[in-house]
């Protein structure tokens, strides 16, 4: 039976490259260091990550999008290779369209967070050969619960829920305690805030992220470099624009550099 | 035997015979532009003749219903491998039918110990680049031709052209969604009157009376691909009661 499913078609294909096995130690550098982070609010769901793409101790790129929009349901933020990440990207976006239009349904939520688990699994001998490592989040809502939902996954691909927030990259360890800490004994928890609160807390973390991690970018004034922040929320998926965010770093973390 | 070329031909005229007389009394598909986009209609006993294959893309066709699904699966295929290899920028009805679909086609009419495609097909592109055509119809042959405004797959050569002919002197593509639904319908029903007899009357009374007296037993299939609707995909199905407007024009 024809089951939609779009990896399946390019392996029948042969267009679906395995990834090579390195023997020994390598020398490729790959680019980069990242902070993402994703928290439930009392709208639903608000995802954000730097833009700096390292290599070493190199900044190589400084507006790069790590916050991507799958489909109307789902969002991914990248950790890790950027190669392999934004592939991965690609390919669950033409696998959700792909699956749509074949099968006349949209593929559900759990397919969808199953997809990325086999794109993770399909790229581990990258993974464990220390390239190609990626380490996604994954935020949706889900309107049987109506409520948002935030999944990571590590790198064989198993799937995990986070019920507050989530953070992943090399400059979550920074942050973590400091949200565990607010959502604990802020003056209310992540869940409860607003918009407003949640969305001033998200560029505090990335913020303090950049601080602490050479591989995070912070927020740049002069050359008007932002964060990506995206809202899920019931009426859909939006990108907070970058005149709101630039007003929030005014107003509440005293402007950037 | 049918390496002799006589033997040969006639086969392919058997072939030929064969798919006109499974597909005379299909419901004609027609497809019109109107102001934000295109509009594919047709009516169905039940199974959808009307997909979306791509971002901008419909698929539509009569037939049989099986290799109706087959086509269309060949087309997704295609437009999403290519999507994902190249750029969802490269995808465009006329290199889906030229190179995909048409000579797919062509290859299962040509076999002769192999059953051909039983199905005519109807494909849309909005807005397609270079101001290529945004109608292609695919023979059950695998000939195709494209049209820039109005085109359609009909059971019958009468039926197609009195279509083509009703929808040319539809009037432009500053249609309403609503007018277009019934220039739509009228067109349906010339080609249906001429696929019973070439010979029918379809002056506008007697279209109209048609329709009056056929379409409170049919189930009408409309789709659209709108240029309005936000995001990548431009394609939408009509809902029951954006139908029953211009159903209304005609039922009493």
């Amino acid at each position: 039976m024809e089951n939609g499913d779009f990896l399946d078609l390019l392996k029948d294909r042969g267009q679906l490259i395995p990834p090579p096995v390195v023997s020994g130690q390598t020398t490729i550098e790959e680019a980069e260091g990242t902070t993402i982070l994703a928290l439930c609010y009392a709208d639903g769901v608000l995802i954000a990550g730097d833009r700096r793409a390292t290599m070493g101790n190199t900044v190589v790129y400084d507006r790069a999008d790590k916050v991507l929009c799958i489909d109307d349901e789902v969002v991914m933020g990248l950790s890790g290779s950027p190669a392999i990440a934004y592939e991965i990207a690609r390919m669950l976006e033409i696998s959700f369209q792909y699956y749509r239009r074949s099968q006349l349904q949209v593929l559900s939520l759990e397919g969808k967070l199953r997809s990325l688990s086999r794109l993770l699994r399909e790229n581990l001998s990258l993974a464990m050969q220390g390239i190609g490592a990626v380490v996604p989040i994954l935020a949706a809502y889900d309107p049987e619960a109506d409520q948002g939902r935030i999944y990571f996954y590590d790198l064989l691909g198993a799937q995990f829920e986070s019920a507050d927030f989530c953070t992943t990259g090399s400059g979550s360890p920074g942050i973590r305690g400091a949200l565990y800490y607010l959502n604990r004994w802020g003056e209310r928890p992540l869940a409860q805030m607003d918009e407003d609160a949640a969305l001033t807390l998200v560029l505090k973390m990335l913020e303090t992220a950049a601080e602490y991690d050479t591989a995070t970018g912070g927020y740049r004034a002069s050359a008007r470099v932002f964060p990506q922040v995206m809202r899920i929320a019931a009426d859909g998926i939006t990108t907070v624009d970058e005149e709101r965010l630039e007003q929030i770093y005014q107003a509440d973390l005293q402007g950037g550099d | 035997m049918h390496e002799e070329p006589y033997r040969w031909v006639e086969a392919m005229r058997n072939r030929r015979d064969y798919l006109d007389d499974q597909l005379q009394n299909a419901s004609p598909v027609v497809g019109l532009p109107y102001t934000q986009g295109v509009l594919l209609l047709t009516t169905t006993p039940g199974p959808r003749k009307i997909f979306e294959v791509y971002n901008q893309i419909a698929f539509a066709a009569i037939g049989h219903p099986a290799d109706m699904e087959k086509l269309r699966k060949v087309v997704i295929d295609i437009a999403h491998t290519e999507a994902f290899n190249l750029s969802a920028r490269d995808i465009n009805l006329q290199r889906l039918v030229s190179f995909g679909i048409g000579p797919l086609m062509k290859t299962a009419f040509d076999e002769i110990f192999r059953s051909p495609f039983t199905a005519r097909v109807l494909m849309v592109e909005l807005d397609p680049p270079n101001q290529q055509d945004v109608f292609y119809t695919i023979d059950a042959d695998g000939s195709f031709a494209s049209r820039q405004y109005g085109a359609t797959v009909s059971g019958t050569a009468a039926s197609a052209e009195g279509i083509v002919a009703q929808l040319d002197g539809a009037g432009g593509d500053d249609l309403s969604l609503e007018e277009a639904l019934q220039r739509g319908l009228e067109a349906w029903g010339v080609g249906r009157l001429l696929g019973r007899d070439p010979e029918a009357d379809v002056a506008a009374g007697a279209v109209r009376d048609y329709l009056g007296e056929v379409l409170p037993d049919l189930k009408v299939e409309a789709a659209v691909l709108d240029r309005s609707i936000n995001g990548k995909t431009k394609f939408r199905l009509l809902a029951a009661d954006e139908l029953d407007a211009a159903l209304a024009a005609y039922v009493k």
